[in-house]
């Protein structure tokens, strides 16, 4: 029973990691690579809150408004002019992952850290006590694919978001400003991956290189869910539960490597990824 | 062959030896350990700037086949002692596992339809992959410590630096050899246009990987010596970070010149040694900046700017132009032989999900035929020919070029059978000249060389014709990018016509060519159907066009053939006006309203 | 003849003046590469203020043979290949007189190689797995003979435990100490149900919590790398509800009074405790206090060596009359200290007997004391070692 726990947090916790990943990977067909340096952004928020006194859930909101400020200014000065090189977008993204893990050294020392977690202790569930705050991930994973789903179409941005997803070009023609739709979409992805930091750190530890470990699974996760946020909770929960079934019946090593093999496996088989059609 | 070696390079030669020999007794202490190592990573740059620069392919992961050999000798240095013989087998064997490693990468990577974003991917997940290896080997590999104590060659460090040293140094030579031969020259080729190498009959999925597997058996050295003068092995070596690293480098010191990436390597790594003990955050912060100022504004990298004429684009574009010569004439062999039937195309279809492109089109085509494909746009026209020159493409049916069935075969191995494809736009090599594009094309046919660089192009008659008719014999050293539109259509042909095919498909021939261009073009098709007893497969709009040169004419529309006839049949048909005045329904469709 | 008398006056005081500014501007330099990034950046700041805590005494004190100490602080990251670079930096750029300090055991391999190219003196002062030996070595910290009974023993005899679980993470120190461990669990008669490791840096133990549940042992034993593997696994234990008895072979008290309420409970071993009832250890800690006021990161088992080494140091040059290397290493296997430890020597096969503490940390990050052992043998760690 808490296998099955285990792997329903360990979804929940990935996608809130990968979905900001994924919203710019499908829009703007590049890979973020500064993906790791914002869910370290993020996660330094909640350090930032108890430092200010405030309630520690108020780390994701604080997460959330930094990263789509950072996430605008990114877009505009260093996405933009790469609109047509994609590989060098992603060498560009990497070196601004850098460049934000040194600024925060500098900020706040290059010691680990550690940040109080908003909800502590257990709850005994189905005969095994189970942490509270992965099960409030389980919960809070869900609110935030919701939330984005009503965003994308609920809302007319989200609408033009989806056109010029599927035909950028097409959506120009049509008088569509998608300059603009790629700075709100760029900003809002790196809102997702403060928060995501943000909402992390209580399960391990906050140092300036805690997102960079992340990145690859993410992107990996990204690539292999297209466009769709339903394939990428799929792929989570697959890719997941593989991860956590390796770690506990073979070795957690070799189970940090499942996702990215059988990501790269997935994509050679159908490069498509899970995406339909 | 004998190139007179530009004076200036001579000059720099000359100092780095000079640098060298006195390095050892000029440097401190602290210079000549990091410069060992320094010297060692810029032999693995040189690997990335091959890989990057010249070949298009970004990777993150030469770090680990500098980690296989790093650990090769590691391990085998703990586990079996050390010995001349157990050094011997470290040496050979991290160099053998880092080649297998790099097979098994090459095929993951590079296949017929991979795109360079997945290829990057790989190269992203494999230094992952060989950290976490490294961490589950327990005590034997030693995890996250990695492996001391070992025993080593007992040298001084100043022997290092002349081994470490002289090794950058020949490889830097012989990369710079490397990009200036005949394949450095197909490499550039394969990274401008890949599609048009595949197309020339050339395996660019094989060629990638034999780069590949080469490179990493240079890293594998860089990792061994590393190995064997710091005495410790640890996983960092094989990682992410320092793959990432290197790319840096590359980037910073300007990719796809060989120089720049080692300058940049051997600067940085040194700076970093003196300065980043004292500002340790912001040397690395100014790296990062500089490393995303860079990819921006200035991709080609700081040192070409700074530098300038030392570390230009060294690669086949610089080299002096050589000359046309005249093939021995080879007889058709193999595949490519004369089949009885030139092209046999049997119940074709096309599908893109629910939307039918090519519906159950058949004909036959023989040598010796000028056959011309018409029909308004949207008729599958194009779809046909790609389906006829690559066999992954058709949903259904059976296509045979010289009587050998195309299967699922891509378009290299299409070539192979005897065909020739010229694209609709002109599909040539912007950054080659017109020679260089020339011997590109020949390649399948004339063996290219590693390490030199051919003077001369032999060109079939079919081709050389063609080249001294439009004048391009005359402009053997213009980059192609600067040809005219009607100039890149004839190269292209001529491109085509050295790969000495049978099977001549043309998208298009005389799209935006002047009335003499276009009679010199038809002079030509006519030429090679007739005299060459080529089978010549045209698609035209130009319909006056196509009533002077064609043998027979099939008309195409929305997906079938409504007529397969010669000209006048053709011409005279009133189903054909109907068709191109849009007033014409699906030949099927227009059954079912009659029955 | 008064002038020259006075001639020569005047040119001896300024020889001995020019002298003194020659030695005064000649510093002894100590090399300090630790782990300021890294899995060790937690317990780093103690260490450097200790060892700059003993500096500035001893240079108030006039120095060492006249010159005074200065310190040179390198990050070695915790791992091996910032070792690499730290110890080159500061034996071949800095041109250190002798390295003090606690690194991981990778680090630590990593540096020997360079140590012995740059015939500089080594001790080494943090706890660490044993039976590392190099010409130039010392070390003052403990070792597995000398921490681990204490804490089996205690399980076994109060807790009635025979089934024990192991966790480390995976590199030298965490390997190594564990195998000591099961050998002597097997020695007193009990089992080991279980021993996972995760890589140093690894921070999510889900898989290693699954099987410790599934496996049911009495009591766990761990031996993480110091600081984040320490605390994240500590934090996971407690999210998990596990409540079982917990030794920790690797945690300090600082760290255990970070990790506020999920540390208690736990018991550790060592050979310092912040409320050992010595003159020297008060002291100490009211200098600490004094100079680093609410700066000041707790003195623990870690940076209480390196203060106690520098001590070593400045008496194996006056033994030795110079910083000659040779002379130094000689010396420093008979010299001792009195240190907040207690008398501090580093005879024994270049390793020191100290007197070892079992504690149990407490719900305010207190240790209380369970038991004390006096002068336990470090046992035979460098047999070839002359």
């Amino acid at each position: 029973m808490s296998l099955l726990l285990d792997i329903l947090s360990t979804a929940a916790i990935l996608f809130i990691v990968s979905c900001g990943l994924l919203l710019i990977f499908g829009v703007m067909k590049i890979i973020n690579f500064a993906h790791g340096g914002f869910l370290t952004l993020g996660g330094y928020a909640p350090l930032l809150v108890t430092q200010w006194g405030w309630s520690p859930w108020a780390g994701g909101a604080v997460a959330f408004v930094i990263g789509i400020g950072c996430g605008a200014l990114v877009e505009r000065f260093i996405v933009r002019p790469l609109h047509s090189r994609p590989l060098d977008a992603i060498l560009a993204t990497w070196g601004l992952g850098i460049v934000i893990g040194q600024l925060i050294t500098l900020a706040f020392g290059r010691g680990v850290q550690f940040a109080a977690s908003p909800l502590s202790g257990t709850v005994h569930l189905f005969g095994t006590e189970y942490s509270v705050y992965r099960l409030a991930l389980i919960g809070m994973s869900l609110a935030v694919a919701a939330a984005i789903a009503g965003v994308l179409n609920g809302t007319r941005l989200g609408l033009i978001t989806r056109a010029v997803t599927m035909n950028e070009t097409l959506a120009r023609g049509l008088g569509v400003n998608s300059a603009r739709v790629r700075l709100s979409t760029f900003a809002f992805g790196a809102g997702l991956a403060c928060l995501a930091g943000a909402l992390i750190t209580p399960l391990s530890s906050v140092d300036p290189n805690m997102g960079v470990p992340w990145l690859t699974n993410a992107f990996m996760l990204a690539m292999i869910s297209g466009t769709s946020l339903l394939s990428l909770g799929v792929a989570c929960l697959l890719l997941g539960g593989a991860q956590v079934l390796v770690s506990v019946f073979g070795s957690p090593v070799l189970g940090a490597l499942t996702i990215v093999v059988l990501g790269a496996l997935v994509l050679r088989i159908r490069p498509g990824g899970f995406a339909r059609g | 062959m004998k190139k007179p070696l530009n004076r200036q390079h001579l000059a720099l030669l000359a100092v780095a030896i000079a640098l060298l020999i006195v390095g050892p007794w000029v440097l401190p202490q602290f210079a000549q350990n990091t410069l060992v190592r320094s010297c060692l990573y810029a032999v693995v740059a040189i690997t990335v700037d091959l890989l990057w620069g010249y070949a298009g392919i970004l990777t993150f992961g030469q770090a680990t086949f500098f980690g296989i050999g790093a650990y090769s000798a590691g391990l085998v240095f703990t586990h079996l002692g050390f010995s001349a013989g157990t050094a011997v087998l470290a040496l050979v064997g991290g160099i053998a596992a880092s080649m297998a490693v790099a097979a098994l990468v090459g095929w993951l990577s590079f296949y017929p339809g991979a795109t360079p974003l997945y290829a990057s991917v790989v190269s992203l997940v494999l230094p992952i992959v060989a950290t976490q290896i490294i961490f589950s080997g327990g005590n034997f590999t030693g995890s996250s410590s990695g492996l001391s104590g070992f025993e080593s060659f007992e040298i001084e460090t100043s022997t290092w630096l002349w081994l470490s040293g002289g090794l950058l140094l020949l490889t830097t030579l012989a990369a710079l050899r490397f990009v200036r031969s005949d394949v450095g020259r197909l490499l550039a080729a394969v990274r401008e246009n890949e599609a048009r190498c595949d197309y020339l009959g050339l395996n660019t999925s094989r060629l990638k990987m034999l780069l590949l597997v080469g490179l990493s058996g240079v890293c594998a050295l860089a990792g061994f010596l590393y190995a064997t003068y710091g005495m410790v092995v640890a996983p960092e070596m094989a990682g992410f970070q320092f793959g990432t690293e290197l790319v840096i480098w590359v980037a910073l010191g300007g990719r796809g010149t060989v120089l720049g990436p080692v300058f940049g390597t051997l600067f940085i790594d040194l700076g970093s040694a003196y300065l980043s003990g004292d500002l340790p955050f912001v040397w690395k912060l100014v790296l990062g900046v500089a490393f995303v100022f860079v990819i921006v504004v200035m991709p080609k990298g700081l040192l070409p700017a700074l530098v300038g004429r030392f570390t230009r684009r060294t690669d086949a574009s610089t080299a002096p132009a050589g000359k046309l010569v005249d093939a021995e004439p080879q007889p058709l062999a193999g595949l490519a032989a004369r089949g009885r039937l030139a092209l046999h195309v049997d119940a074709v279809a096309k599908h893109f999900g629910s939307l039918t492109v090519l519906r159950d089109v058949s004909f036959d085509a023989r040598h010796g035929e000028l056959l011309s494909l018409v029909g308004p746009n949207g008729a599958g026209k194009t779809t046909l020919m790609r389906c006829i020159s690559d066999g992954r493409e058709r949903s259904s049916g059976t296509i045979a070029l010289n009587d050998h069935d195309i299967g699922r075969l891509p378009p290299f191995e299409c070539v192979r059978l005897g065909i020739g494809r010229k694209f609709q736009t002109a599909n040539v090599f912007d950054g080659l000249t017109v020679l260089d594009a020339l011997a590109v094309a020949r390649t399948r046919l004339d063996r290219p060389r590693m390490w030199r660089r051919s003077e001369s192009v032999a060109l079939p008659a079919a081709a050389m014709a063609i080249v001294r008719t439009t004048g391009l014999d005359q402009l053997l050293a213009t980059p192609c990018r600067v040809l005219s539109h009607g100039q890149k259509q004839a190269l292209e042909l001529a491109m085509v016509l050295a790969l000495e095919p049978n099977i001549l498909l043309l998208d298009e021939p005389t799209a935006g060519l002047s009335k003499p261009e276009r009679t010199q073009i038809g002079d030509t098709l006519v030429r090679l159907a007739a005299e060459h007893q080529m089978c010549v497969v045209l698609i035209e709009h130009d319909l006056d066009f196509v009533c002077e040169i064609s043998s027979r004419v099939i008309v195409l529309h929305q997906g079938e053939i409504v007529l397969d006839g010669s000209v006048d049949e053709v011409v005279h048909s009133t189903l054909v006006r109907d068709i191109y005045a849009g007033a014409a329904a699906l030949p099927h469709a227009a059954a079912e309203r009659t029955a | 003849m008064n002038t020259n008398k006075w001639t020569r006056r005047a040119v001896a005081a300024a020889a001995s003046f020019a002298a003194l500014q020659a030695l005064a501007a000649n510093p002894i330099k100590i090399g300090v590469p630790v782990g300021l990034s890294g899995a060790n950046s937690v317990v780093a700041p103690s260490v450097v203020q200790a060892a700059e805590l003993a500096v500035e005494e001893i240079n108030a004190k006039g120095g060492v043979l006249g010159r005074m100490l200065e310190l040179e602080v390198a990050d070695d990251a915790s791992g091996a290949a910032g070792a690499q670079k730290a110890f080159d930096s500061l034996i071949f750029q800095k041109k250190v007189n002798v390295l003090i300090s606690m690194e991981t055991s990778a680090a630590r391999n990593a540096g020997l190689p360079i140590v012995t190219r740059g015939k500089t003196p080594y001790i080494y002062t943090s706890f660490y797995e044993g039976r590392s030996c190099n010409k130039y070595m010392f070390v003052n910290a403990w070792v597995p003979d000398q921490q681990v009974a204490p804490i089996v023993d205690y399980f076994m005899k109060t807790n009635k435990a025979k089934n024990f679980f192991l966790v480390g993470s995976d590199y030298a120190f965490g390997r190594g100490m564990l195998e000591f461990t099961k050998a002597y669990i097997g020695k007193k008669g009990g089992k080991v149900v279980g021993e996972e490791y995760l890589p140093m840096d690894g921070s999510d133990w889900t898989a290693v919590i699954n099987k410790l549940k599934t496996a049911k042992p009495d009591a766990i034993i761990t031996s993480t790398a110091g600081g984040a593997p320490n605390v994240t696994l500590t934090k996971q234990l407690r999210a998990a509800g596990i409540t079982l008895p917990y030794g920790n072979l690797a945690v300090d008290e600082g760290t255990a009074k970070d990790m506020g309420a999920d540390a208690e409970g736990i018991v550790i071993s060592g050979s310092y405790l912040t409320n050992i009832d010595s003159p020297k250890n008060k002291a100490f800690m009211a200098a600490m206090q004094k100079k680093f006021g609410d700066k000041l990161k707790t003195p623990n088992d870690l940076s209480v060596p390196q203060y106690e080494a520098v001590y070593l140091y400045k008496a194996a040059v006056e033994k030795a009359g110079s910083t000659d290397a040779e002379k130094v290493v000689t010396a420093l296997a008979t010299v001792k200290t009195e240190g907040p430890r207690g008398t501090i020597q580093m005879n024994k096969q270049r390793h020191a007997p100290l007197t070892m503490y079992l504690g149990q940390v407490q719900k305010d990050g207190g240790i209380k004391l369970l038991e004390t052992f006096k002068d336990v043998d470090p046992g035979a760690q460098c047999p070839n070692l002359k």
